[in-house]
Formats: C-alpha cells, structure tokens, sequence
C-alpha cells in the first residue's frame, strides 16, 4: 500500500507566514522600517552616483571626441600635428552614406605654443565647425567676455579665462599660434581673440583655443595635406541612441575597411574617465554592501528571534504531522514576505525620492565652489539622479538574494526543531 | 480486534553522565475503541510511553504496531506522515496555533491531509458544534478561555479521523467544571466514532471516567484493571 503524504497548500503556507508575520507588530514594523529606509538610501545614493556619472559622461562625450572617433592609428598613444587623415573628404562621404543616426562632425586639434606681446603658453587647437559641433552649445553659454565666433570668420579664436590672464590679453587681442612641422620647420597662424570663456574646468580653460576648422587646417596643409582633399584630425561621432554605439562601431569600421584609420568608442579614447568611474562605483558599492549587511542582520534578528519564540509551537506542529521540509519552507515564505514588504516600501521611499531628485536635481554648487572639473570633464552643479531598468532589476534582485541568504539559518533551526524536547518547553 | 500492541517496549536516555531507564519491558495491546488512563507518579514514564506509541520518540528496544504497521521501522518523514493521518494529539496546554482560528486551527490538519476544502469545512464545523463551540469559531485562541481551547484541541484530533487519540494530561490546567465537560465529550466521541483513547493522567476525575487504567511505576506497567 502506498504511503499517505502530507500536503501543504501555498495558500496557507503564505497565510500561516503572513500573519506570523504581524504577531509582533511593532517589532515588524521597526524591521521593515530600517530595512526600506537603508534601501530608499541606497536607491538615492546609486542613483545620484549613476546620474552624475551620466552627466559626466555626456558632457565628456560633448566637449571631447563623441561616442565614436574615426582617427590616424597610433593618434590616440602618441598625438602629433601630422597624424591627420589626409583624404578627409572621400572619409566624409563613407561616413555620410551610412546615414548615422546623430550626427558627424569634422575636427582639427593640434599642439601649439600660443603668444601673445606679453607671454607665451601650451596650447591646444581645437578647429571645428563653429555653427553645428556640440562643443557650441556646450561653451557658448561659458563665454564671459566678447561673442561666439562669426561663420565667415576666418581670423577669429576663443581663448578661456584662465589662457586670457596667462598671456594678458583681452578680447580683440592678437595671439599668435606657432606649431613644429615633422620636417623641423615652424608655422605659425595670427589669430585675434573673439571671445573668452570660462568653463570652470582648468584643463580647458588654461589650455584650449577654439577656431573655425578652416583656420586650424592651414597648420595641416603647412605640414603638406592638399587644402582640397579637406584633411582632418579626426571625424566624431554624436550618436542620438548611445546604446547603439557597439552597433555603429561595427559598422564604421567595415564602412572604413582598407583605409589606414581607428575607429574608436569614447572608453577608449578617454580610460581616465572610464577608471574615475570604476572608482566612483566601487565606493558606491561600498556603501550598498553596508546597507545589505544591514538588511541581513535586520531580517535574521527578526525572522529568529520569532523562530526562538515558536519553538514549542514548532514541536506541536511536527507532533501534529507537519514535516521538517514545511516547517522551512514556512520560516522561509515569513523572510521572503518580509523581504517582498521592505523592497516594495523601499522602492516607495527611494524611488519617490529618485523621481523627485531626477525631476528637480540637486544643486551642488554651493558645495563645489568654482571647481566644476572632474576627471578632466565638466561636471554639472545640479545632479539628478538616474536609474536604468537594469540597476532596478540588479538592486531588488540583490536586496531579495540577500534576504532568502538571511532567512536560511532561521529555516534551518525551525526545521531541526526535535517535537519531544520542544513540547517540554 | 487489537489496534495497538506494544511487544517489550524499554526507553533509555541519558541525562548528563547518568544513564537513565525510562521504561522497562513494556507489553500492552489496545483493543478499537478503548477509553483508557495511564495514570502513575511524576517520572513513571507516562509520557515517555505516549511519546513512543505517538512516533514522537523512538524505543529504545522492542515494537510498536499500529494495525499492521510497526512504527519502529519507519524513517522521520514517514513518522510524521502517518502521525498526520492515524494519530490525533491533544497536550496539557498551548495546543493550538495561534495565528488561526479555532475553525482554522481544526481544519489545519484536513489541509495537510489534502482533504477538499468542502469536505474539511464541514467535518470542522460538525466536530466545534459537538464540543459546543460553533459560535465562537471565527475566534482565535488568545479570545478563548483555556477550557474552550481544549475542546477546539479535542475536535481536531478528532475531525481529521484518527484511529487512536493520545491526550497528555488534558484536563491538567481546567476547572472541575470544564474538565467534566470535556471528558464528556471525549467519552461519547469514542463510543460514537470508535475512536480509542489513551490518555495520561494524574487526575482522579479522569481516572473516574476511564474503561481502563493501565498504571506505571518507575518505568514498568505494575497495574491493568477494567472499571
């Protein structure tokens, strides 16, 4: 004859587990409480984290070389004014026939000595196009002094504050620009100072003299380009989609096949961003695993301290013929609620929080003073926080991994529950 | 016909470094439907011995049959699984879940048998109106009195049809009041449902009302009368 076997329904698997669940109300509730709080912060913390790396990261990608770069091989390791892409026009139409979804701007930068009657510093020139490269929007509002640069002017250069005070001149100032060629000569170009900016970031504003691409190009045509062929320094990529971008990496570089060029994502072209990053995150992470550990001790406290309590009820129910397997799958379903409750009210706090903060931001710029430079990048005084479908789903899949993690010791110790001794408790 | 036989049942335990013989040489046999009192001092093995017939506690030599089943030779779960569908226990105190309600509380053990919700429901009524309780049903333990709470106790043991019911001193914690009426209760469910009884006790009143008083002293049975 077959054995007859007990059967536990879920129903009341989970209705024996919830109202467990609420036999000691309040200490329930200060569980919960802690753990959705710590939970809220953590939310609000990566997020801020996620939003101001984001940030970050956009305006790198703006003020430097876009999401994809199309450059001389061996540029990036060791920049010099003659790695130039010689036949930028033909380059241009390849680009153009894959109807990218952004846009592609054409750019010059060099490395030049800037003087000036009275001093002399490095410099980098930035030629570009001065109506539609990102760089405008992102600058023009920077300018404290003089205008953005006129189209047809072929003359014209914005200096930043910082260069302005180096070699004392003002706007409508004369700055010569002089570069080495490969042969060992030296050319040199007249510019005159528009306009002058501050970015608040020293790297750009000590450093950077911007100019109409036309300008730059007569450095690359010293150094022996042919004006006509439009030679540039590299072609960036602005990607509408980022996501997209391993995508149109792929097929840039077969678009470019046989042409003696890189094609490189903005990892590649700016590691010092990617490690600030890395970093960035750890200490985020940091803090996440102490909210978790919080978490931990704030369910297994609770969670044994009721199984500690329920010892005799315990016997009873195996006296009764509910079998140590039921046993934990009850203590289990108790963290597993418990869990369920605090993830749930933390997403109520952290992402009402979240909402509000990526709607409104934070304005840290009473905390950052002047300094808006972070790992060589603008870094914007108002930080909203961002949170990205996956970072959802990781954070509540963690937060319940860690959870079924604390409610096993409690299970387990329900289960080994002998009836006889516990019946005499 | 014999429902229950226990063949030179002895239990050994240790306590610390002393080792301690709980039951010697035990020998009894339950007929079906028998309303029967282990009765004896404080530390006579009473229940010890009702721990062992309840697959709660193993012998230390001899066997327990159930019918045809000897208890002696089943694994934990299997233990668990037929104390879930042959036996009912009612204990001293504290014998209800306190999560659930009386009606709860005696359907449980009918839901772990995976009897259908209709069938336990009815069963679980029909038993709390036999023990006088249909009215406060709904209730949960801590809104019972302690004698209120033996006989919910009393109509689970008994809904989820038992064939032997093992109290441990039942009527320890009630008024003389309360206990009659259990033991009244217990008295004609056995008659009624052929359901056999074996409680252990120290009280007279039970002792009154019992067909059969087996009684243990120091771990040995030294008495077996008929009332």
């Amino acid at each position: 004859m077959s054995r007859q076997r007990s059967h536990m329904p879920f129903f009341m698997l989970v209705k024996l587990a919830w109202r467990n669940l609420w036999r000691h109300r309040r200490r329930t509730i200060i569980t919960l409480s802690s753990i959705a709080i710590g939970f809220g912060l953590a939310v609000v913390s990566i997020g801020i984290g996620d939003g101001s790396h984001n940030s970050m990261i956009r305006n790198a990608i703006k003020l430097g070389e876009g999401h994809l770069a199309v450059q001389v091989p061996g540029y990036l390791e060791a920049p010099a004014n003659y790695k130039y892409l010689a036949d930028g026009h033909s380059l241009q139409a390849k680009l153009e026939a894959l109807h990218i979804a952004g846009s592609v701007e054409a750019r010059i930068s060099l490395q030049l000595l800037a003087s000036s009657a009275n001093n002399s510093v490095g410099a980098g020139l930035e030629g570009m196009n001065i109506v539609s490269d990102p760089r405008v929007a992102m600058l023009k509002p920077k300018m404290i002094a003089g205008h953005w640069l006129e189209a047809d002017d072929h003359r014209g250069v914005l200096i930043g504050d910082g260069m302005a005070r180096k070699l004392k001149v003002k706007v409508g100032g004369k700055v010569v620009l002089m570069a080495g060629t490969q042969g060992g000569d030296s050319q040199a170009q007249l510019g005159r100072v528009r306009g002058i900016f501050d970015s608040h970031v020293d790297e750009l504003d000590d450093f950077l003299v911007l100019s109409d691409i036309d300008f730059a190009r007569r450095f690359l045509t010293g150094e022996g380009a042919v004006a006509e062929q439009l030679p540039v320094t590299r072609f960036s990529v602005f990607l509408n989609d980022p996501d997209s971008m391993a995508q149109w990496k792929g097929l840039i570089q077969s678009a470019m096949a046989g042409e003696d060029v890189a094609v490189l994502d903005w990892h590649e072209m700016m590691p010092q961003l990617v490690q600030f990053i890395v970093i960035d995150d750890a200490g985020n992470y940091v803090f996440l695993t102490l909210i978790l550990i919080m978490v931990v001790f704030g369910i297994l406290n609770t969670v044994l301290m009721s199984v500690l309590e329920r010892t005799r009820e315990f016997g009873l129910l195996r006296a009764l013929g509910l079998g140590r397997y039921h046993l934990l799958l009850l203590v289990m379903c108790e963290s597993v609620l418990l869990s369920v409750l605090a993830v749930v009210i933390g997403w109520l706090v952290g992402g009402g929080a979240h909402w509000w903060i990526s709607t409104h931001g934070i304005d840290f710029s009473a905390l950052m003073g002047g300094e808006m430079s972070i790992a060589g990048t603008f870094m914007d005084p108002v930080i909203y926080t961002e949170l990205s479908q996956g970072r959802v789903i990781q954070l509540t899949v963690i937060v319940f991994a860690v959870t079924l993690a604390s409610g096993i010791y409690p299970a387990l110790k329900a289960a080994r529950v002998a009836p006889v001794a516990a019946l005499r408790t | 016909m014999a429902l229950l036989t226990l063949q030179d049942i002895g239990k050994c335990y240790r306590q610390g470094e002393v080792e301690v013989q709980a039951l010697t040489g035990i020998d009894l046999v339950l007929e079906e439907g028998e309303f029967t009192a282990l009765v004896g001092p404080s530390g006579s093995g009473k229940t010890t011995l009702l721990n062992i017939i309840g697959g709660l506690d193993a012998p230390s030599s001899g066997h327990v049959h159930l019918n045809s089943t000897d208890l002696t030779n089943l694994n934990e779960a299997a233990l668990s699984d037929f104390r879930l569908f042959q036996l009912g226990f009612i204990f001293q105190a504290y014998n209800l879940v306190p999560v659930l309600s009386a009606l709860e509380n005696v359907e449980l053990i009918m839901v772990l048998q995976g009897r259908p919700l209709q069938e336990r429901r009815e069963r679980a009524e029909h038993y709390l109106a036999l023990v006088g309780l249909k009215e406060l049903m709904q209730r949960r333990p801590a809104a019972l009195s302690g004698g209120q709470q033996q006989r919910v106790a009393v109509a689970r043991a008994l809904a989820a049809g038992p064939r032997l019911v093992l109290a441990d001193e039942p009527t320890a914690n009630l008024d003389s009041e309360n206990a009659a009426a259990l033991l009244d209760i217990m008295h004609s469910l056995s008659h009624e449902e052929k359901t056999t009884f074996i409680f252990s006790t120290h009280d007279p009143r039970v002792m009154d009302r019992a067909e059969r008083i087996i009684t243990l002293h120091d771990g040995s049975i030294i008495g077996d009368k008929r009332n």
